[in-house]
C-alpha cells in the first residue's frame, strides 16, 4: 500500500509536469490549429537557461523570473518568425513545420549546454514522510506550479471577456474581433501562454527529472497526450488526463516494467484516436457546417 | 515535345547533385585485397582503429578513452612507432549505439583496412562489433566489461576487469559483513544483461540471495519507480549496476526516496562523474574497481604502483584533469596490442595468437595473463574495495 | 508515340512497366549510369554516404507517395523501417531462412502493421494518421528495446552480408550495386503509380474528395493501400539497413529517423518521387558534412550536430521553398524557357504537367504551401487560355444538336422507378432542414427540383448522394439503399452529379478531369498500376474522355489547365465528366447558373437527347423556368417540406407553390410568376 501511495505521489507530480505542457498545446490549438511539436523544448530550455544563470551566481528566484520571461518571449518570437509566416497554416503543415522548430531549438540546446543531463538546485523545503511514503518538497512545488499557473490559465480562459473570445477565435475570428484582438493578436497572446507554462513546468521538474536538451520531445508528446484526451479543447480534461497520464505511468513503470513506461501514452493516444477522436470531451458548439 | 525537354529537368538535377558530390575521388570501394579483412603487407603505417562511445549516454567512458588513445598515439609515433613502422590511429564515434559500432566497424575494416581494433566502451556495442570482426578475422580489444564479450571469442580479447569477479568481489565483501539478501537495480542495456542470473549464481555459494531485480536505462533521470520498489523489497543491501551518469542519478533517487540500505556498486561508476551525478548521495557506497583511482593510497610494494603514477602524471599533463578507470582500460588495450604488434607484425592470425601470449603484462586495471581460452586475463586481485567519501574514492580499509 | 499520334494529337497515354516518355527513360537512364560509375570514383566516405542514401532513398519514396498521393504525413516511418530490418534479421538469424524469404519477410510484416494502423486512422481525414503514426514509432522502439525475442538493447546480430550468385556483398562498392536496381524498380513502381488510374484519382482526391468520390473513387480504401505500400517501402529499405549495418538494433526505430526521412521529402519536393531520391542523398550529405563542420565552428561541440542544419532546413524550406527541390528546378527551368519567350508554349506544358513524368502530386492537405508554389505561373497560363478561346471562339459557338451523343446506361425500362425516396430527413440540432420528403423518379425522366432560398433542395441533394447522411429515410437506387453512404457507392452503381459551385480537378487538365469520369468503368488497381499493367484499358478511357470532350465542342481546351478554363466552359466540363461515368442517373446541381443564354440553350438541348436517349435527370435549379421548360416532372420544397410534386402544367397552378414563392419576397415571387406565365 505504502509503495501504491508512494507511485501515486511519483504519478501526480510527473503529471503536474505534462497538465501544464497540455496547457500550452491547448492554448495554441484553440487559436490557431497548431500542433507545436516544441512546446516541450520550452520546458527543457527553460531548465536549462535557469540552470546557467544560478551557476553564473545568480539567487534562485531571480534564475527562474529570467527564464520564465525569456521562454516567454522565445516563444512569441517563434511565432512571429515562423508560424504566422505560412498563411493557410493546416494542421498537418503545422507538426511538420513545429517539428523543424523542435529540432532547431534541441540542436541550439545541445551546443550550448551539451549532451549532459543537468539539474537544478531543488526549491527550498523539506521533504516529508507520509506513514513511509516520502512526498519530496520539489514534488509538492510541481503540484503548487500546476495549481497556480495552471488555474491562472483556467481563469483567464473562463472567465475573462478577452479569453473567452480567444478560445473560442479559431472558430469564430469574429469573438476575437469584437473584444479588440485581432486575429495576430491573439496569436501572440497564445503562444506567449504556452511558453510560460512551458517554462513553468521545465523549471519545477528540473531539480527532480533534469534538464536535457533532447528532453522536450517526449514531454512535450505526453503532455500532447493529454491534450488529446481533453479534445484538444477543454483545459480541464487535459489536466485530469495529464495527472491520469502520470499516475498510470508510475503504475507501469513500478509494477510492469519501467522499460514500458514511455510506452504508456502512446498506447493511450491511439487507443483514443481509434475509439474517440474528438477526445474524451465532447465541445460545445460541436457542429460543423 | 516540349513537355519531353522540362521532364528531363528534375532527373538531370538528381544526376548533377550526384555528380558534383563525387567528383576527384580515386579509391578503390572493391574491398582489399584478402578480402576485406586487415592489411597483412609489412609496409606502410599500422592501422590500429577504435570504435568509442564519445557521445551519447556512454560518454562518460569513451571521452577519456579516446584522449588516452591519442595520447598514448603521439608517444609512440615520437618513439619511432613500431619497429620503425609509423602507427596511424583512427578514431571512429559509435555514438553510443549498437548500429553506430557496427557501421563504424564495417568502415574500419572495409575501408581503412585497419591490422586491430580498440573498443567499444560498452558491453552493448562491443557485442554488436563482435560477428564482424570474428567473420572479417581482425584481432579486437575491448575497453567493456561484460564477459559475453570474450565469451568462446576467437578474435576478441578485452581489458575492463569481468563482471564475474567484481560481483565476487561485492558479494565477498557482504557476506562478512553478515548480509543474505540483496536486490538488484541493473542497467538495462548490454552492461546490465546476465548480471542478475550472476548474482544468483554466485550468491548461492555464499548464502545471499536475490530478492529483487529493476532495471534502468542509461538515458533515464527519473529513478522513482525503481527505488520504490527496492525500497519494498526485503534485501540487507542494495546493488545498483550501472555506468555514469545514470548509476549516479539512481544513487540520488536512492537516498531521496529513502531507501536507506547499504550500496554496492559496479566499476562502471570508477570515475569523478559519478560524484557530480549523485552528489550527496554518494557517501559511502561501496565498489570494486581497479587501482587507479586510489593510487594515491597503494603501498610502495604495489606491483602496479609505477605504472599507474606515470600513467596519471602524463594523462594530466595532457588534459589537466585525473584520468577515470575508462581511461585505464584503454591504456591496457593500446598497450597489449601494441606489444604484439611489435612481437608479432601485422599479420592477423600471429598478430592474435601474440595477444594471446600476453604474459604478466603490468597495466592500469591489473596484471594481464592471456590465453587461448581466457582473453580477459585479469583476476579479482586486479580489483580492490573503494568507498565514496568527500567527493572521491578511498581505498576501503578491510 | 506514334500509335498514339491520331488526327486529333492529342491523347497521351504514358504507360507500360517501363517509362514510356522520353524524359524519364533519360532520366533513369542517368540515374543508372551513375550508380555505375559511383563506386569507381567516389572515395570511402562519400561511398559509405551513397550506400546509406540509397537505402533511405526507398523509405523516403514510400513516405512521398503518401505525402503526395494520400495527402497524409507519415512521422512513424521509421517504425516500419525498423519493422522490415527486425523481421528480415530475426528470420536470418533465429530462423536461418534464405535472405530472399527473410526480405519479403521484412516488407510483408511492415505492410502488415501498415494495414493495422491504417485501416482505423485513415476513416478519419486530417492529421491522425500523423499522431497515430508517431505513436506507433515510439511504441515500436521500446517494444524493440524491452522484448527478450528482439534482443532487447542490444538488438540481433551476427547474420552477416548476403552473397548474390556466390559473389558475397562485402564491401560498400558491390553493396552499392546490390540495393541500386531496388531504388530503380521502386522508382518506376512509384512513377508508374502516380500515373496510373489509382494514381490519378488520389491526386483528384486532392483536388475535391466530394466530386473525386461521385465519381466512384473509394478515397479510404484507396488511402488504405497507399498508406500499406508506403509502408512496404520502408520495409524493404530496412531490409538492407540491416544487412549493410549487420546489426538491427532499437535505433533504428527511434524519432529522429523518421524526421530524416520527412526531411527528404521534404527538401525533395512533397509528393515528388524524383525528389525523394534527391533528397535522400542531400539530407545523407548535409549529414555527413555537419558532423564535420560544426565541430569545426564550435569546438567541443558533440553529439548529434547535425540536427541544427536539419531544423534550419526543415523551417526555411517550409517557409520559402514550399515546393522543395522540384520546384527550384522548375522555376529555374521557366526562367530559361521564360526568355526563349514562347509563353503559350509554357501553358500548354504547364497543362500537361498533370501526373507527367515527374510523378509529382499537388496536394490540397498542404493546401498553403502548394498553392503559393503555384502562383507565379497562373498569369502567363490566363493568357494564353485567353487568346485560346479567341481563337476557337467559332467552335464555341456551334450547336450540339448534331454531335454523337455519349454512351449513358439505362438498366431500367423508361418510366419504371429508378430512385426512390422515403421519409428523407436531415436535423441540425433543432433545425430541421429536410422534413419527410418521399418521391419516385422514374427512369428515362428529367425531374426538376425547385424551392425558393433555404428549401433545403441542395440539402436534399447531398442526402441523395451520399455527401451527407441524413437524419432519417432512406435513398433507394435501383433498388439498393444507399443513404448515409458514401459517395462512391451510388457512383459505381451509375449516380452521379455536378456541383452548383465547381469542383474541378484543378492539378489536372481538362481532359483529365473528363478522364476520372471513367473511373467506375476502369479495374486497374494499384498493383497493375505500378507494374503499367492498364495501357490498354488507360488508353481505352482517355480516347473516350477525348471523344466526349470532342462532341462536347471542348476538344480544343483538352490539354489546358481545368481551371483556367472561363466559369460556363467549366461547367460543360463537368457535365462532361458526369456523362463520362456512362451514368443512368445523373443529379445536375443548379445546372444553368453562371451560363449565357446561348449556352443554357445548348444545355437545355442537350439534355432532352439525352433524356431521349434513355438517361436519367434530376435537376436543381434556381431558374424556374428553365425547370418547367425542360422536366417531365416537377417537385417543390418549401422549407424542407415536399409542397408539390407533378407535371409541369399542376404544379405551376398549385396554390401552395404560388404561396411558397409569394411569401419568401413579395417581389420575386411575382416577377417570377409573371415569367411563368409568360412561358406558358
Amino acid at each position: 500500500m505504502t509503495d501504491f501511495l508512494q507511485l501515486t505521489a511519483a504519478g501526480l507530480s510527473q503529471g503536474s509536469v505534462y497538465a501544464l505542457l497540455a496547457v500550452g498545446l491547448i492554448a495554441t490549438y484553440t487559436v490557431r490549429h497548431v500542433v507545436n511539436i516544441a512546446q516541450g523544448d520550452y520546458a527543457t530550455l527553460a531548465g536549462l537557461g535557469s540552470i546557467s544563470l544560478v551557476s553564473a551566481g545568480l539567487p534562485l528566484p531571480v534564475a527562474i523570473l529570467i527564464a520564465l520571461v525569456t521562454v516567454t518571449l522565445a516563444s512569441v518570437i517563434i511565432e512571429r518568425l515562423v508560424i504566422s509566416r505560412v498563411k493557410n497554416l493546416t494542421t498537418l503543415v503545422s507538426i511538420i513545420l513545429t517539428l523543424g522548430v523542435s529540432t532547431l531549438l534541441q540542436a541550439i540546446m545541445l551546443l550550448t549546454w551539451g549532451a549532459e543531463a543537468r539539474r537544478l538546485p531543488a526549491f527550498p523545503g523539506s521533504d516529508l514522510n507520509l506513514g513511509g511514503v516520502s512526498i519530496r518538497s520539489q514534488e509538492l512545488w510541481m503540484l503548487g506550479a500546476l495549481v497556480v499557473v495552471g488555474g491562472g490559465v483556467l481563469l483567464f480562459y473562463e472567465k475573462t471577456r478577452w479569453g473567452k473570445a480567444l478560445r473560442a477565435s479559431a472558430e469564430q475570428p469574429v469573438a476575437a474581433r469584437i473584444v479588440g484582438i485581432s486575429p495576430a493578436a491573439a496569436s501572440i497572446i497564445a503562444f506567449a501562454i504556452a511558453g510560460f507554462v512551458g517554462a513553468a513546468a521545465g523549471v519545477v521538474s528540473s531539480p527532480i527529472y533534469l534538464s536535457i536538451w533532447s528532453g522536450g520531445l517526449l514531454l512535450g508528446l505526453k503532455g500532447f497526450v493529454a491534450a488529446v484526451l481533453g479534445g484538444l479543447y477543454s483545459f480541464r480534461a487535459a489536466i485530469v488526463g495529464a495527472l491520469l497520464l502520470g499516475v498510470l505511468e508510475s503504475y507501469v513503470a513500478g509494477y510492469v516494467a519501467s522499460g514500458w513506461k514511455d510506452a504508456v501514452a502512446f498506447f493511450i493516444l491511439i487507443i483514443v484516436l481509434i475509439i474517440r477522436p474528438a477526445g474524451l470531451v465532447l465541445r460545445p458548439n460541436a457542429v460543423r457546417v | 515535345m516540349h513537355r519531353a525537354h522540362r521532364r528531363l529537368l528534375i532527373p538531370a538535377a538528381v544526376a548533377a547533385s550526384i555528380a558534383l558530390a563525387f567528383t576527384g575521388c580515386t579509391a578503390s570501394n572493391f574491398g582489399g585485397d584478402n578480402g576485406g579483412g586487415g592489411d597483412a603487407t609489412e609496409e606502410g603505417p599500422i592501422k590500429i582503429g577504435a570504435v568509442l562511445d564519445i557521445t551519447g549516454v556512454g560518454a562518460n567512458l569513451g571521452v577519456p578513452e579516446q584522449n588516452t588513445l591519442n595520447m598514448l598515439a603521439e608517444q609512440l609515433n615520437e618513439e619511432g612507432g613500431i619497429n620503425g613502422r609509423e602507427v596511424e590511429l583512427i578514431i571512429e564515434d559509435n555514438q553510443s549505439t549498437e548500429d553506430g559500432a557496427a557501421r563504424a566497424t564495417t568502415q574500419l575494416i572495409e575501408n581503412d583496412e585497419v591490422d586491430l581494433i580498440i573498443g567499444a566502451s560498452r558491453t552493448g556495442p562491443s557485442l554488436a562489433m563482435r560477428p564482424l570482426v570474428e567473420a572479417a578475422q581482425v584481432p579486437t580489444i575491448s575497453v567493456a566489461a561484460n564477459a559475453a564479450i570474450v565469451d568462446g571469442s576467437e578474435w576478441v580479447f578485452k581489458t575492463a576487469q569481468n563482471d564475474v569477479v567484481v560481483i565476487e568481489r561485492i558479494l565477498d565483501h557482504a557476506e562478512e559483513q553478515g548480509y543474505t539478501k540483496v536486490a538488484l537495480a541493473r542497467d538495462a542495456t548490454g552492461f546490465g544483461e546476465g548480471i542478475a542470473e550472476l548474482i544468483t549464481e554466485l550468491g548461492a555459494e555464499r548464502g545471499i540471495t536475490l530478492t529483487a531485480t529493476e532495471a534502468f536505462e542509461p538515458s533515464a533521470t527519473d529513478f522513482t519507480a525503481q527505488m520504490t520498489n527496492l525500497r519494498a523489497a526485503d534485501a540487507d543491501f542494495v546493488i545498483i549496476w550501472g555506468i555514469t551518469p545514470s548509476a549516479g542519478l539512481a544513487q540520488a533517487a536512492y537516498v531521496q526516496i529513502g531507501v536507506g540500505k547499504p550500496v554496492y556498486q559496479s566499476h562502471g561508476v570508477a570515475n569523478d562523474a559519478f560524484f557530480e551525478a549523485a552528489g550527496d548521495a554518494a557517501e559511502g557506497v561501496i565498489a570494486p574497481m581497479g587501482r587507479l583511482l586510489v593510487a594515491d593510497q597503494l603501498g610502495d610494494d604495489d606491483p602496479q604502483k609505477e605504472v599507474i603514477d606515470r600513467f596519471i602524471a602524463d594523462y594530466t599533463e595532457a588534459y589537466d584533469t585525473p584520468p577515470s578507470s575508462f581511461a585505464g582500460h584503454a591504456y591496457d588495450a593500446w598497450k597489449i596490442g601494441v606489444a604484439a604488434i611489435e612481437e608479432a607484425g601485422t599479420d592477423p592470425e600471429a598478430l592474435r595468437d601474440a595477444i594471446e601470449a600476453t604474459s604478466d603484462f603490468v597495466g592500469i586495471s591489473g596484471v594481464f595473463t592471456m590465453t587461448p581460452e581466457n582473453h580477459s586475463g585479469l583476476t579479482a586481485d586486479a580489483l580492490i574495495m573503494a568507498i565514496a567519501e568527500g567527493g572521491r574514492w578511498n581505498l576501503l580499509e578491510e | 508515340m506514334t500509335l498514339l499520334d491520331t488526327t486529333e494529337g492529342a491523347i497521351r497515354s504514358k504507360t507500360g512497366f517501363w517509362p514510356n516518355n522520353r524524359a524519364t527513360i533519360i532520366g533513369v537512364a542517368v540515374l543508372i549510369v551513375i550508380i555505375l560509375i559511383v563506386p569507381f570514383t567516389a572515395s570511402s566516405s562519400m561511398m559509405n554516404i551513397a550506400v546509406f542514401s540509397m537505402i533511405f532513398a526507398l523509405p523516403a519514396i514510400g513516405l512521398s507517395l503518401l505525402m503526395g498521393l494520400a495527402g497524409q504525413v507519415s512521422l512513424g516511418q521509421a517504425a516500419f523501417f525498423a519493422i522490415g530490418a527486425y523481421t528480415h534479421a530475426i528470420l536470418l538469424q533465429k530462423f536461418e531462412m534464405p535472405g530472399v524469404v527473410a526480405a519479403i519477410g521484412g516488407g510483408v510484416a511492415a505492410m502488415l502493421a501498415a494495414l493495422l494502423v491504417g485501416l482505423p486512422m485513415l476513416r478519419p481525414r486530417g492529421h491522425y494518421l500523423a499522431l497515430a503514426t508517431l505513436g506507433l514509432g515510439f511504441i515500436v522502439m521500446i517494444a524493440v528495446r524491452e522484448w527478450e525475442f528482439t534482443g532487447r538493447t542490444t538488438g540481433i546480430y551476427g547474420f552477416g552480408r548476403p552473397e548474390v550468385f556466390g559473389i558475397p556483398i562485402d564491401n560498400n562498392g558491390l553493396f552499392f550495386w546490390f540495393v541500386a536496381p531496388f531504388v530503380i524498380i521502386g522508382l518506376v513502381l512509384a512513377l508508374n503509380l502516380t500515373r496510373s488510374r489509382a494514381g490519378r484519382a488520389l491526386s483528384a482526391v486532392n483536388d475535391s474528395e466530394l466530386a473525386a468520390e461521385s465519381v466512384g473513387v473509394n478515397t479510404y480504401s484507396l488511402r488504405v493501400k497507399v498508406f500499406t505500400l508506403s509502408a512496404g517501402f520502408a520495409g524493404l529499405g530496412g531490409v538492407f539497413y540491416a544487412y549493410q549495418v549487420q546489426i538491427v538494433s532499437p535505433q533504428v526505430a527511434e524519432f529522429h529517423v523518421s524526421v530524416e526521412l520527412l526531411l527528404m521529402v521534404v527538401i525533395g519536393g512533397l509528393g515528388s518521387v524524383w525528389g525523394a531520391i534527391a533528397g535522400a542523398f542531400i539530407v545523407e550529405l548535409l549529414s555527413e558534412g555537419l558532423r564535420d563542420l560544426i565541430p569545426a565552428i564550435i569546438p567541443g561541440a558533440t553529439g548529434e550536430v547535425q540536427l541544427i542544419g536539419y531544423g534550419i532546413v526543415l523551417i526555411l524550406v517550409i517557409l520559402l521553398l514550399p515546393g522543395g527541390l522540384v520546384q527550384v528546378v522548375r522555376t529555374v527551368w521557366a526562367a530559361i524557357r521564360g526568355r526563349a519567350g514562347r509563353r503559350a508554349d509554357a501553358a500548354a506544358a504547364r497543362a500537361a504537367a498533370a501526373a507527367d513524368a515527374t510523378g509529382d502530386v499537388p496536394t490540397r492537405a498542404f493546401g498553403g504551401l502548394r498553392a503559393r508554389a503555384g502562383d507565379a505561373d497562373a498569369d502567363a497560363d490566363a493568357d494564353a487560355v485567353i487568346e485560346a478561346d479567341a481563337a476557337t471562339n467559332a467552335a464555341r459557338t456551334a450547336d450540339l444538336d448534331d454531335v454523337a451523343l455519349p454512351t449513358v446506361s439505362t438498366p431500367v425500362p423508361v418510366g419504371e422507378p429508378i430512385l426512390e425516396v422515403r421519409g428523407l430527413t436531415k436535423r441540425y440540432g433543432g433545425v430541421v432542414a429536410v422534413d419527410d420528403v418521399t418521391f419516385t423518379v422514374p427512369a428515362g425522366r428529367i425531374m426538376g427540383l425547385i424551392g425558393p432560398n433555404g428549401a433545403g433542395k441542395t440539402t436534399c441533394f447531398n442526402m441523395i448522394t451520399g455527401a451527407i447522411s441524413p437524419t432519417s429515410g432512406t435513398v433507394s437506387f435501383l433498388g439498393e439503399e444507399i443513404q448515409g453512404r458514401k459517395p462512391h457507392v451510388g457512383a459505381v452503381r451509375g449516380l452521379t452529379r455536378t456541383f452548383q459551385n465547381l469542383q474541378v480537378f484543378s492539378s489536372t487538365d481538362v481532359e483529365g478531369n473528363v478522364y476520372m469520369g471513367r473511373y467506375r468503368k476502369g479495374r486497374a488497381g494499384i498493383l497493375r498500376g505500378m507494374l503499367g499493367l492498364q495501357g490498354r484499358e488507360q488508353y481505352a478511357h482517355e480516347r473516350v474522355a477525348h471523344d466526349i470532350l470532342a462532341a462536347m465542342r471542348l476538344g480544343d481546351v483538352a490539354s489546358l489547365p481545368a481551371g483556367d478554363l472561363p466559369f460556363g466552359r467549366q461547367r460543360m466540363m463537368e457535365v462532361c465528366r458526369a456523362l463520362a461515368l456512362e451514368p443512368a442517373l445523373l443529379l445536375l446541381d443548379e445546372p444553368m447558373a453562371g451560363l449565357s443564354g446561348h449556352e443554357r440553350e445548348m444545355l437545355a438541348a442537350l439534355l432532352r437527347r439525352l433524356r431521349d436517349a434513355g438517361l436519367t435527370i434530376v435537376l436543381v435549379e434556381h431558374d424556374v423556368a428553365q425547370v418547367m421548360a425542360l422536366a417531365d416532372t416537377v417537385a417543390v420544397l418549401d422549407e424542407g417540406v415536399l409542397i408539390a410534386h407533378g407535371d409541369p402544367e399542376s404544379v405551376r397552378n398549385d396554390p401552395a407553390v404560388i404561396v411558397a414563392y409569394l411569401g419568401t419576397d413579395a417581389e420575386e415571387a411575382k416577377a417570377e410568376l409573371e415569367e411563368l406565365e409568360e412561358h406558358a
